[in-house]
C-alpha cells in the first residue's frame, strides 16, 4: 500500500512470513509506482513488468530474462520499519532510538481528515504531546489519537482505546473519531479562532 | 514538433457542430465545413492544416513539412477498419507511445490476454532506426499469448513488428490468426492536450470477416484500460530523455531506439531531459 512520509511516499507491504518492509514507491525500470505491485513469498513485483525485490531493496528477477541475475546496482531505496503493538513505524534517515510506545492502549481504526493538526487540536479541545498523541476521555474510556501529517491541512489519525475496551466501547470510540473529524473538518473550513 | 501531424478526432464523428478539443495546449475546434470536408480551426480562427486519414482527422499547429505518414495497408481490399474510440490518459503522449512498444507488460497488465507467466521471457529481436524513412522499426519480436486477438482461439505465439512514423504515432503488424500469410495492423494515434495528457485514438485494420465490430472495439477499449492504470502511476509524468533515471534491458531496445530518436529530433514536447 502506499504511504507518505516526511521524507516522500513509500510503498508499504508485509512479506507472507509476516515482516513488513517499506522502499521507495518507485520501480527503477520505467517508475511504475510500486504500491501498485504485489507480494509474492518475501519479495514485492512491479505491476508492470514484475520485476522483484527483497525486503533490503536489491531486485531479484527481471522476468523479461529469466535467466539472468539482476545486477547488484538494481535496487529500490529501503526505509528502517519497526512494528510495534500493532503499529508500523517507518524511519526517515536513522533513528538513535525506539518508536514511542502508548502502554494500555491497542490500534483501533485510522482515518484521514481534510484538517491540519492545529484544526484537530482545537476541535479535541486538547493537546498532542511529544509523541504526536492526543488524549481525550469518553464516558469512562480513554482514547488516544496519534496524528500524522500528510499535507498541511490533511491528516492521518490512528485511532487507540484502551487495551480492554468492551465491544461497544469500541465502536462507541470509532463514532467519537468520526464526531472528532467532521468538527476538526469544520474547524478547518472556517477558521481555528472561529 | 510543432510542424508534426496529430490525430484530433474521428472523422465519422463530425457534425457541422464544432467539436472542442486541444492541441498542445492550444484550444482548437474540429468540424465539418459546408463542402463536407474537415475544418480545424484554432481560437484565434486560424484554419489550421487538414487531413483525413485511417479514419481520424489529422492537423497540426505549424506548418508540416512532410505528408502524413503512409499505411499502405489501409488501401488493402478485404481488411476491416476499426475506429476504436478515444481514451483519455494523464501521461505524457511519449509515455502512451512507449506503453504501446512494450511487450514485456503483458503477462502482468494483459494478464490471460496478451500474455500469461510464466511465459515472460522476451527472446531478442531487431531494432533499427531507418535513416531513409526515418522511422523506428522493430522486428522480430515473438511473444507467447494465451488470446492474441479476439480471433485467434487458444494460446498462440505471436510475431510482431513495430513501427514509429512519427513522435506521437505507432503502428503495429501483428501475427493475424486467419490469415497466417498477412499482418494485422493495430495502430496508436496519440493526441497530445498538454506535456502530461492526452488523448489516446487506438485504430485497426483487420482481416476478421466473424467478431462483430463491438466486440473488437471492447477487446481494444479493454487492453488500452488495462493500460491507463499503469500509464496514470508512473513517475515521473513526462518522459525521461536522459539516461540514468531509469534502467532499461535487453527487452527495451524499442524504448531505448524510440528516446534516442525523439532525443535525436529534439522531440522534447511531453520529454524530460534534466534528471530531477
Amino acid at each position: 500500500m502506499p504511504a507518505r512520509t516526511s521524507a516522500g511516499s513509500i510503498a508499504l507491504w508485509r512479506s507472507d512470513s509476516g515482516r513488513p518492509a517499506a522502499s521507495a514507491d518507485r520501480c527503477p525500470h520505467r517508475g511504475m509506482r510500486l504500491s501498485h505491485g504485489f507480494v509474492r513469498g518475501e519479495a514485492l513485483s512491479c505491476i508492470y513488468h514484475g520485476w522483484s525485490y527483497a525486503q533490503a531493496g536489491n531486485c531479484l528477477r527481471i522476468p523479461a530474462h529469466p535467466g539472468l541475475t539482476p545486477p547488484e546496482t538494481i535496487r529500490v531505496a529501503t526505509q528502517q520499519i519497526e512494528e510495534a503493538d500493532g503499529v508500523i513505524w517507518v524511519a526517515v534517515g536513522e533513528p538513535t532510538d525506539q518508536p514511542p510506545r502508548f502502554d494500555g492502549f491497542v490500534p483501533l481504526r485510522s482515518l484521514t481528515a481534510q484538517a491540519g493538526i492545529a484544526a484537530i487540536e482545537a476541535a479535541a479541545g486538547a493537546k498532542k504531546n511529544a509523541n504526536g498523541f492526543l488524549r481525550q476521555s469518553l464516558h469512562s474510556e480513554e482514547i488516544g489519537f496519534l496524528l500524522v501529517e500528510q499535507e498541511p491541512d490533511q491528516t492521518l489519525v490512528h485511532v487507540f482505546i484502551g487495551d480492554n475496551a468492551t465491544p461497544l466501547n469500541r465502536i462507541l470510540a470509532s463514532r467519537a473519531a468520526e464526531a472528532l473529524r467532521r468538527k476538526a473538518e469544520g474547524v478547518q473550513t472556517n477558521g481555528i479562532s472561529a | 514538433m510543432l510542424n508534426e501531424w496529430y490525430p484530433v478526432g474521428l472523422f465519422s464523428q463530425l457534425s457541422k457542430s464544432a467539436y472542442k478539443t486541444a492541441l498542445m495546449g492550444e484550444p482548437i475546434e474540429v468540424s465539418i465545413a459546408a463542402d463536407g470536408n474537415a475544418k480545424v480551426t484554432s481560437h484565434t480562427g486560424r484554419e489550421l492544416p487538414v487531413r483525413v486519414r485511417y479514419g481520424h482527422v489529422w492537423s497540426s499547429l505549424g506548418a508540416p513539412q512532410k505528408e502524413l505518414f503512409a499505411i499502405p495497408e489501409a488501401d488493402q481490399p478485404g481488411r476491416r477498419f476499426v475506429d476504436v474510440g478515444v481514451v483519455r490518459v494523464r501521461c505524457s503522449p511519449l509515455r502512451a507511445v512507449e506503453n504501446f512498444l512494450d511487450i514485456a507488460h503483458f503477462p502482468f497488465v494483459h494478464t490471460d490476454i496478451l500474455g500469461a507467466e510464466p511465459h515472460t521471457e522476451v527472446q531478442n529481436y531487431k531494432v533499427e532506426i531507418r535513416d531513409v524513412e526515418d522511422e523506428v522499426w522493430a522486428t522480430q519480436v515473438k511473444f507467447y499469448q494465451p488470446q492474441a486477438a479476439k480471433s485467434a482461439s487458444g494460446g498462440i505465439t505471436t510475431e510482431y513488428m513495430y513501427r514509429v512514423p512519427a513522435p506521437t504515432c505507432s503502428v503495429l503488424y501483428k501475427t493475424c490468426p486467419p490469415r497466417p500469410s498477412e499482418w494485422d495492423v493495430i495502430t496508436l494515434f496519440v493526441q497530445p492536450l498538454a506535456e502530461d495528457l492526452c488523448d489516446v485514438w487506438p485504430w485497426m485494420a483487420l482481416f476478421d470477416d466473424d467478431t462483430s465490430m463491438t466486440d473488437l472495439i471492447h477487446f481494444q477499449q479493454t487492453i488500452f484500460l488495462q493500460d491507463r492504470s499503469i500509464l496514470e502511476n508512473q513517475i515521473p509524468r513526462l518522459l525521461p530523455l536522459d539516461p540514468g533515471m531509469e534502467i532499461p534491458t535487453r527487452a527495451d531496445l524499442t524504448s531505448v531506439a524510440y528516446r534516442r530518436w525523439l532525443k535525436r529530433h529534439n522531440y522534447t514536447y511531453g520529454a524530460q531531459l534534466v534528471a530531477q
